[in-house]
């Protein structure tokens, strides 16, 4: 760790370094809230850039942008003006897992993303390397810049993406970058490196883009977004910006057959390339590897905005050479003449083990610096964003000498993704899926203002105007319910309440609703009246899930000391007893979660406790 | 409950009662040291696994107490995953005891029941279903029990479990794979195949739930009330159950005044017989008091055996008691088949639940009775074969929350419920075979839809 000969050229409450989703949301949660915030970036016209698709949601990554929207967050309201196509996704399932999606015009939400920061007072943006951190035993006291200038900041948010000794794959050529065309931070990384983090490397890739003039779209399907856009921000009333169409086409075998001749080329089967890559979102090289069977493979065209050409062909991933790009391209139906303006690569990258932070996103090690985005092991922007936000906030609440935020798992996509991060730690990248909450019915994108717009206007990120909108959206919708569950309904054998009709699959709200006043059925829009609909429908599953909550809240609220010492109990094997000195977890249902801890780990533990327990009762 | 400190236990490990060896067993850090206090012999010192033949000593007087053969299972090897050190000496209660509290004086703690396996369990060298199967095992009295438990000790339920929950797990996989790969090129499973896919898992719960029938009796044993009016053998046929002249016999009636019960095993499960007063107007205070017994005995037992004599014709006082036996199970056995038979077993209208003629004296039929009490259980040969049955009341728990969920399940799928609306119950029978066996996670089931489909634009 550095020392301080020198005094600091600039002071200011939190600092954050890193400008893209996750940096933008930390920056503005920490301005918002009060705090003197510098956001460091190297690059000032690429911030909120979209490095990979140009694309905000989705099923599970949709919840999340809504939660960020509802606590105060940007990124709703930035995709929101700049998307070019809605679509809400699993409609045809229940509406607990519905999942706005948009394709994003990428230069326009880059420029609205600082439009917005630049507006935000007490934030200033700034351009520089970061090519230290700086501390002082446990504690944070700012940043160094490669110009020399140092930087005294209380907190330090660290989001650097894939930046951390970047390493770029296209075919047989390496070269060290943080993205396609910029310059990797080599210093910042070594210098996190030496504070003696666990670190580990991941693996991204993207494919190729191609120029829209040279596709033949009259042979492909086409997809289009919904008629009626769903918005991602509460705040927002209407998208009216124009609406354009993606286009699907696929591989098949002949192309399959290219892949597979030139795998030899391929640095992810050459052993070129050591990170760890997604499952999720494999490239095509392991599509074809893994799934020999399947005779093709879908790709989405999605153009990159209004004012490009430009086109990225989702699904196609791949860290080929460029020549087998093309060749590949060129074998695909509306392809035949397609001309690359970029190519697809591969990047590997440093990451900090997600195990070295507390639930606040603050490292354990050095007292406020907080890590958020795919530093810890995350992919994807809406994941980025949300743990932004929430390190901004807990660094705010920090300088303030306030109580963290830490959300339960019960009540947000959020507290499940840091939940799952600093608990169980990430081996491959990490992404959302709605599977992973156990709470699923709870966790709903129409409730999340309900979640959680109270908690974001009591730390200040909610402005009164918003939230008293909010207030009196709720007051509509009580009302609905409340009259509701006085009507009934006629059937064949009579008359059965409006409440129990409602709980048949068959049984719309919309097909009640000129049983509604008038002026209820004027006070409401159309989602307020599906989220009514949707508690009322659910409501003895939600019940069901409450009492699930509460046992499992039950279960794992026996706390464990921090400093328990899990070497002296003799019944662990030293590989548990490494994981829970590693994690620390605060509670039995923590300590749960902990991959490779096996229920007779945990009774043991619980007898431990209990014995311990009873021994202090003895001797009282 | 015993403190967990890495202290040295010891106990005598065989049933206190004259027999042909005694085992004597410590277990913790010590055990070895300690025996090598009292241990003298020629040769070398203590080998892992290898029995060694000397004398124990007591070093105070001097004195040798038996020759014994000692034999150590160094940690973590052992059951306890502690060096262990196993005594076999004669097996005098005498020598035993004087053993034991010689190594107790030479530091070692006397053993809290379980405490073995207890360590086992803390030591991670058996999960919590071994465990209990442990202690069913020494629990055994039949041979029968004894198997079924060391089957289960040796995993067998968890075995028959592994692959239904192998299926359960497929199916959550591919239905959140539909949930959250809706947008890539995933299908959706059609309502058929999940109704196609929960029959078999439905199935395999119901037999297994339908074990518990007989496992509990198989675990717990029964008891069997001999009842009937005086004099038609109840006592003679108690005894020759037994196989033992355990009752008073006489020809006079109302011999049997008090109630008599006895454990014997019939076909491998421990039965508790209960010889009762004859049932009839009572002649006098004592006989009333005997009644009285009868009466209770017939209401508290799991199982009834009426006894009617056949070589007399049915009395008053048979009628009435066949009458009280209307609406609850009992077998029927016809004595006295060494004489002419006075009417046919077919001609007795009665709801028994098997009628079967004996006799007492030649123990003509006596067989037969044994193996119809048996067979009247619903049996399941295979699982019983494997071991695979529940016998313990956990569970069977566990098993009918599994089955209730996927009864809930077929019923929400029936009614055109979304996905993850019976997902919910899905995962309540999941973690209640994880109860049952290892647990499963959300990592596992992501792993299995990742190796299963090929998600990713």
């Amino acid at each position: 760790m550095t020392s301080f000969a020198k005094a600091f050229d600039e002071n200011y409450d939190v600092v954050v370094v890193g400008a893209g989703h996750a940096g933008c949301e930390a920056a503005m949660a920490a301005a918002r809230m009060g705090q003197e915030t510098a956001l460091y970036t190297m690059n000032l016209d690429l911030i909120a850039q979209m490095s990979c698709n140009p694309a905000v949601g989705g099923i599970a990554k949709g919840h999340l942008v809504r939660e960020i929207d509802a606590l105060g967050g940007v990124m709703g309201e930035v995709i929101d003006r700049t998307g070019i196509q809605f679509r809400l996704l699993n409609r045809s399932r229940g509406p607990a897992v519905w999942s706005p999606r948009a394709q994003a015009d990428k230069q326009a939400y880059r420029v609205e993303m600082r439009r917005v920061l630049e507006q935000q007072t007490r934030l200033r943006i700034k351009q520089a390397e970061v090519i230290s951190i700086l501390g002082d035993g446990d504690v944070v006291r700012g940043i160094e810049l490669r110009d020399g200038r140092r930087v005294g900041a209380q907190a330090v948010i660290l989001t650097t993406g894939t930046f951390l000794n970047g390493l770029i794959h296209i075919g047989e050529n390496r070269c060290a970058a943080g993205r396609s065309g910029e310059l990797p931070s080599i210093s910042l990384a070594e210098s996190i490196k030496s504070m003696g983090f666990e670190w580990g490397r991941l693996k991204t890739g993207t494919p190729p883009r191609l120029d829209g003039r040279t596709i033949e779209f009259g042979c492909l399907e086409e997809q289009k977004g919904d008629a009626v856009p769903t918005p991602f921000s509460f705040r927002t009333e209407r998208i009216s910006q124009p609406q354009i169409s993606c286009y699907i086409t696929y591989t098949h075998e002949g192309v399959h057959q290219i892949i597979r001749d030139n795998m030899a080329r391929s640095p992810l089967y050459s052993g070129q390339i050591q990170g760890v890559g997604p499952r999720y979102c494999p490239s095509i090289e392991d599509k074809v590897v893994k799934f020999p069977d399947k005779p093709r493979h879908q790709l989405f065209l999605e153009p990159e905005g209004l004012n490009t050409y430009e086109v990225y062909v989702n699904g196609l991933s791949t860290s080929m050479p460029v020549d087998v790009q093309m060749q590949v391209l060129h074998g695909i139906p509306g392809l035949e003449k397609a001309e690359v303006i970029r190519p697809g690569y591969a990047i590997e990258y440093d990451f900090v083990r997600p195990t070295e932070l507390q639930p606040t996103l603050e490292t354990k090690q050095l007292r406020g610096l907080y890590h958020a985005g795919q530093i810890n092991g995350t992919t994807g922007y809406e994941e980025a964003a949300c743990q932004g936000l929430m390190a901004g906030i807990n660094a705010a609440r920090q300088v303030q000498d306030k109580a963290p935020l830490v959300l339960e798992r019960h009540q947000a996509y959020i507290g499940i993704l840091i939940d799952d991060l600093v608990t169980l730690g990430t081996d491959e990248p990490y992404r959302m899926f709605t599977s992973r909450a156990e709470f699923r019915l709870h966790l709903r994108i129409d409730n999340a203002d309900q979640r959680l717009t109270p908690i974001g206007h009591r730390l200040g990120l909610v402005t009164e105007e918003s939230f008293q909108r909010f207030l009196s959206k709720q007051a509509r919708m009580q009302a609905l319910e409340s009259f509701l569950r006085t009507l009934t309904i006629p059937v064949d054998s009579g008359r059965i309440s409006a409440v129990q009709a409602l709980k048949r699959p068959e049984v719309s709200l919309e097909s009640l609703w000129t049983a509604l006043p008038a002026d209820i059925q004027r006070s409401l829009t159309p989602e307020e009246v599906k989220s009514v609909e949707t508690a009322i429908k659910y409501e003895g599953y939600l019940r069901q899930q409450d009492l699930e909550i509460e046992r499992m809240r039950k279960a794992s609220s026996r706390r464990i000391p921090a400093q328990f010492e899990y070497h002296t109990i003799p019944g662990l094997s030293r590989e548990v007893v490494e994981k829970l000195s590693r994690v620390r977890p605060s509670s039995i249902g923590q300590a749960s979660r902990i991959p490779g801890i096996t229920p007779a780990a945990l009774s043991i533990i619980h007898i431990y406790l209990e014995l311990r327990a009873r021994e202090k009762q003895e001797t009282a | 409950m015993p403190t967990l400190t890495e202290d040295t236990i010891v106990a005598i490990s065989t049933p206190m009662g004259r027999s042909g060896i005694g085992v004597i067993r410590l277990s913790g850090k010590d055990s070895l040291s300690l025996i090598d206090t009292v241990f003298q012999r020629s040769g070398r010192a203590l080998r892992d696994r290898s029995p060694a033949l000397g004398d124990i000593v007591d070093p105070q007087r001097n004195q040798v107490l038996d020759q014994v053969l000692v034999t150590c299972f160094l940690a973590p090897r052992s059951f306890t995953r502690e060096d262990v050190a196993e005594v076999s000496c004669h097996g005098s209660p005498v020598v035993l005891k004087a053993i034991l509290e010689l190594l107790i004086r030479q530091g070692a703690r006397l053993a809290a029941p379980g405490e073995f396996t207890l360590r086992a369990f803390l030591r991670g060298r058996i999960d919590l279903v071994q465990a209990e199967a442990i202690h069913d095992l020494i629990e055994a009295r039949t041979l029968f029990q004894a198997r079924v438990a060391r089957q289960q000790a040796g995993g067998a339920l968890s075995h028959r479990l592994g692959p239904l929950k192998e299926q359960l797990v497929q199916l959550i996989a591919l239905l959140e794979a539909g949930i959250d790969f809706a947008d890539d090129d995933v299908s959706v499973l059609p309502t058929a195949e999940v109704e196609q896919r929960l029959a078999p898992l439905l199935q395999e719960l119901h037999r297994l739930q339908a074990s518990y029938a007989f496992g509990k009796v198989l675990a717990e044993g029964l008891s069997l009330a001999i009842v009937g009016r005086p004099n038609v053998g109840k006592s003679s046929l108690f005894n020759a159950l037994l196989e033992e002249p355990r009752a008073i016999v006489t020809e006079v009636p109302g011999t049997t005044r008090d109630l008599l019960s006895e454990t014997v095993q019939i076909c491998g499960i421990p039965v508790r017989l209960m010889d009762t007063a004859g049932i009839r107007p009572a002649q006098d205070r004592v006989e009333q008091l005997g009644i009285d017994r009868s009466m209770e005995a017939l209401a508290d037992a799991d199982q009834v055996l009426m006894v009617v004599d056949g070589s007399e014709e049915l009395g008053q006082d048979d009628h009435q008691l066949l009458k009280q036996m209307e609406g609850r199970p009992y077998h029927l056995a016809i004595n006295k088949m060494d004489l002419p038979p006075r009417w046919s077993p077919d001609s007795i209208k009665a709801g028994a639940r098997t009628v079967t003629s004996v006799s007492a004296l030649t123990e003509e039929g006596v067989g037969t009775l044994k193996t119809r009490l048996f067979q009247a259980f619903q049996h399941d040969e295979a699982l019983e074969n494997e071991g695979a049955l529940l016998t313990n009341l956990r569970h069977e728990q566990s098993v009918r929350e599994a089955l209730d969920a996927l009864l809930r399940v077929r019923e929400e799928v029936t009614q055109g419920l979304p996905h993850e609306i019976f997902l919910l119950d899905l995962y309540v029978c999941l973690r209640a075979l994880n109860a049952l066996t290892g647990e499963t996670t959300v990592a596992d089931i992501l792993d299995r839809i990742f190796s299963t489909f090929c998600i990713g634009k």
